[in-house]
């Protein structure tokens, strides 16, 4: 019935294909045109399948798998390569395509002058193919698949630049990060099909509530290990320091792997998995503990970094707990929800600040900016709707998706005060650091007078006025994505009313605002004595936590020794040592020989005659 | 007079055949030692080979001789070509092939 949404994949695929063999052949422009081409075209496959999808009864909407070939049958286990549509899959391919698509149209003109054009759309293309693979799978093989591919896409475009030594170390960060996990969701697989016989979700989900009882310990293991995948790639805590220093990677690469798409991939396996997830109890509330912590602790670092990228990545993270938060306390469409108006507000603001960034000449410090209001309007009303988004301010995207999930933190079965008090007081660190970043940027006076910015070209404008107008509104589809997902995950999540509570927690945003308006205005002496003031915490914060000098002490470091002691003592004094001494020994043992082959024939001739003779002897007299 | 006769001067030809290989130092003269030894054996076949009445004897010592015959061809063409080499025929000074 959906057997062409497979074209979906498809396109992207062949566009990656296409550029990488013949990217260098054809001119640059049509180059990105094909590039962009292919993800517009598979966003307008999604929209005819969403479109058919909607046509169909909510309850006959699930489980529609594609087959496209057997690709395994041994004994006992199969393998199709297939596709699953249904309303949960349909929300990320339109959130991946569609976000895609404008993010491949902003790159047209932001990575003009870069000689390997070609080679960026090619991986733009990958990842695209990798991440719809990662939410089409139907079963938990091709997720895998997917995961390590999206992984492998990142990699690439975070060390893009090849000839940045930063870029470089921070793709491998990334990419050890990301192995981590995708250990874990190995492990989880083999669990699962150890104890179902199938990996296709289908089945699993269907024998999961029979076969196990509430909070089994196999089921708390198999979400546990599924977790660590999601944590490393959504970049949560303990492991989420790849995704900052991901910011090394083209800033369009930031708006679409490292903020609006990929990092989410944990909190869409949490809600495929949601009938494993709710049969572990105990696995949600950690997963609610972790994202409300993970919001606050990238909210603190997020509010005194300098750098434009920075602060959005920690907002990122700061975000993603919120959506973490969201399935932890069991309310998966609001979790989706805060995912879609993320991906846009988030999208927006990435593509804005890579303005800012192309406008400046390449200039990330916000020190060094200043009054951009004036020589960029565009990008500056831009960056406010993303940031009055991002703050919850009242009626834009970011408020409804965000209160829903403060609300449900607090009234939801699985909600409590902690997360609640959490969750309201990341709300307000969200409003403070953006907002600083935005004073910082637009308002005042130019900090550099001898740099001019300049507005950047229609064709990086036209996307982030789409995301900034989607930004807006897309808050007011709240219910209708409620609705949507809502027989995916077996009820519509209720929306809490609670005045009193909905009243803290804009407040709290804008708190946020305001204490980041008093901030900026305080004359710069003043915030002097301040930094004085609270300096170990400034310090502590500015650094990180140390968290990279901790894990550098704790891993990196054995982990060097240990490969030291392994190259010195056992490859050098044990293996080496063994090979040559044999090798040594026979040749003196040869030596000592060889003295027996003199050259002399007479020699030779006087030991046959003597041999003849004794063997005679032997052979008459014995 | 029986057959020791062959015998015994069989053995003389032999021994002093390898004598020769065995005590001199010219290449020329080991291959005639060599044709000697070879020979004693061909005269004690064609000898027996008279006593005991049957031909098998002398059909072999015809094969021996024609053996002996392409030996000599291969060890003079060695020898010719050592002493165009070195200029001198002493096989105490041939022996580059130690070990």
């Amino acid at each position: 019935m959906f057997f062409y949404a497979w074209f979906i994949l498809i396109l992207p695929l062949l566009g990656f294909i296409g550029l990488s063999l013949l990217g260098d052949k054809i001119p640059k422009k049509q180059a990105g045109y094909a590039g962009c081409l292919t993800v517009g075209l598979s966003f307008l496959v999604t929209l005819t399948v969403l479109g058919q999808l909607l046509g169909l009864a909510p309850e006959k909407r699930l489980g529609h798998v594609e087959t496209l070939y057997q690709w395994v049958s041994s004994g006992s286990f199969k393998l199709d390569l297939a596709i699953l549509i249904d309303p949960l899959s349909v929300f990320m391919f339109l959130i991946v395509t569609g976000v895609g698509f404008l993010i491949h149209v902003y790159s047209l003109e932001y990575m003009k002058d870069d000689p390997e054009y070609s080679r960026f759309f090619a991986y733009l293309n990958l990842f695209i193919f990798s991440m719809l693979l990662l939410v089409a799978a139907a079963d938990f093989f091709f997720l895998i698949v997917g995961w390590a591919f999206v992984g492998l896409a990142s990699y690439l475009l975070i060390g893009f630049w090849k000839e940045k030594t930063s870029a470089v170390l921070a793709a491998r960060k990334a990419f050890v990060m990301n192995v981590i996990g995708d250990v874990g969701m190995v492990i989880a697989a083999l669990m699962i099909f150890q104890n179902f016989n199938s990996l296709s979700y289908m089945d699993v989900f269907s024998a999961a509530p029979d076969q196990f009882r509430t909070n089994d310990d196999t089921m708390l293991m198999i979400t546990l290990l599924l977790l660590v995948g999601a944590f490393a790639k959504s970049a949560q805590i303990p492991l989420h320091t790849w995704l900052p220093d991901a910011m090394e990677g083209p800033t369009p690469v930031s708006a679409l792997i490292h903020a609006a798409t990929m990092v989410t991939a944990g909190v869409y396996l949490v809600a495929r998995c949601h009938v494993l997830y709710e049969l572990a109890p105990y696995t949600m509330y950690f997963i609610a503990g972790i994202g409300a912590i993970t919001a606050i602790f990238a909210g603190t670092m997020g509010m005194v970094q300098y750098d434009i990228k920075r602060v959005i990545a920690y907002s990122t993270m700061s975000q993603l707990g919120y959506m973490f938060l969201a399935v932890g306390i069991g309310v998966f469409s609001f979790g989706m929800f805060h995912l879609m108006t993320h991906a846009f507000f988030k999208a927006l603001l990435f593509l804005s600040a890579g303005s800012v960034i192309h406008g400046m000449n390449g200039e990330q410090d916000i020190r060094k900016m200043g009054g951009l209001r004036f020589a960029m309007p565009l990008t500056h009303i831009t960056f406010l709707v993303g940031a009055v988004c991002l703050a919850g301010v009242p009626l834009t995207s970011g408020f409804f998706s965000k209160e829903a999930i403060i609300m449900s933190s607090w009234h939801a079965e699985m909600g409590n005060f902690v997360f609640w008090g959490m969750a309201v007081l990341a709300a307000g660190m969200t409003g403070f650091y953006i907002f600083r970043v935005y004073f910082y940027t637009f308002i005042g006076k130019s900090r550099s007078p001898e740099t001019h910015p300049h507005e950047s070209p229609f064709i990086m404008a036209a996307p982030l006025l789409i995301l900034a107008f989607l930004s807006l509104v897309m808050g007011f589809s709240a219910h209708w994505v409620d609705q949507f997902l809502g027989p995916v995950f077996g009820a519509t999540a209720h929306h809490y009313e609670d005045a009193t509570l909905e009243t803290i927690a804009v407040l709290a945003g804008l708190g946020g605002i305001l204490t980041a308006g008093v901030v900026y205005m305080t004359s710069q002496d003043k915030l002097e004595f301040a930094k004085q003031a609270l300096a170990p915490v400034y310090d502590l914060l500015f650094n990180k936590y140390y968290i990279d000098e901790i894990y550098d002490f704790l891993i990196v470091k054995p982990v060097r020794a240990i490969g030291a002691f392994f190259e010195q003592k056992v490859e050098k004094e044990g293996v080496d040592f063994v090979v040559d001494e044999v090798g040594l020994q026979v040749r003196e043992i040869s030596r000592g020989i060889s003295f027996w082959q003199s050259g002399n024939v007479r020699t030779y001739a006087l030991s046959m005659l003597v041999g003849m003779v004794t063997i005679l002897f032997f052979v008459v007299f014995l | 007079m029986g057959h020791q006769f062959v015998l015994i001067i069989s053995a003389t030809i032999f021994c002093i055949g390898t004598a020769g290989f065995l005590i001199r130092k010219n290449p020329l003269i080991m291959l005639m030692s060599v044709e000697l030894m070879l020979n004693s054996v061909n005269f004690l076949l064609v000898g027996y080979s008279s006593f005991l009445k049957t031909l098998d004897g002398q059909i072999f010592a015809l094969i021996i001789m024609t053996v002996a015959a392409a030996e000599v061809v291969v060890g003079l063409a060695i020898i010719l070509t050592i002493f165009r080499t070195r200029h001198e025929l002493n096989v105490d000074h041939i022996n580059v092939l130690k070990g």
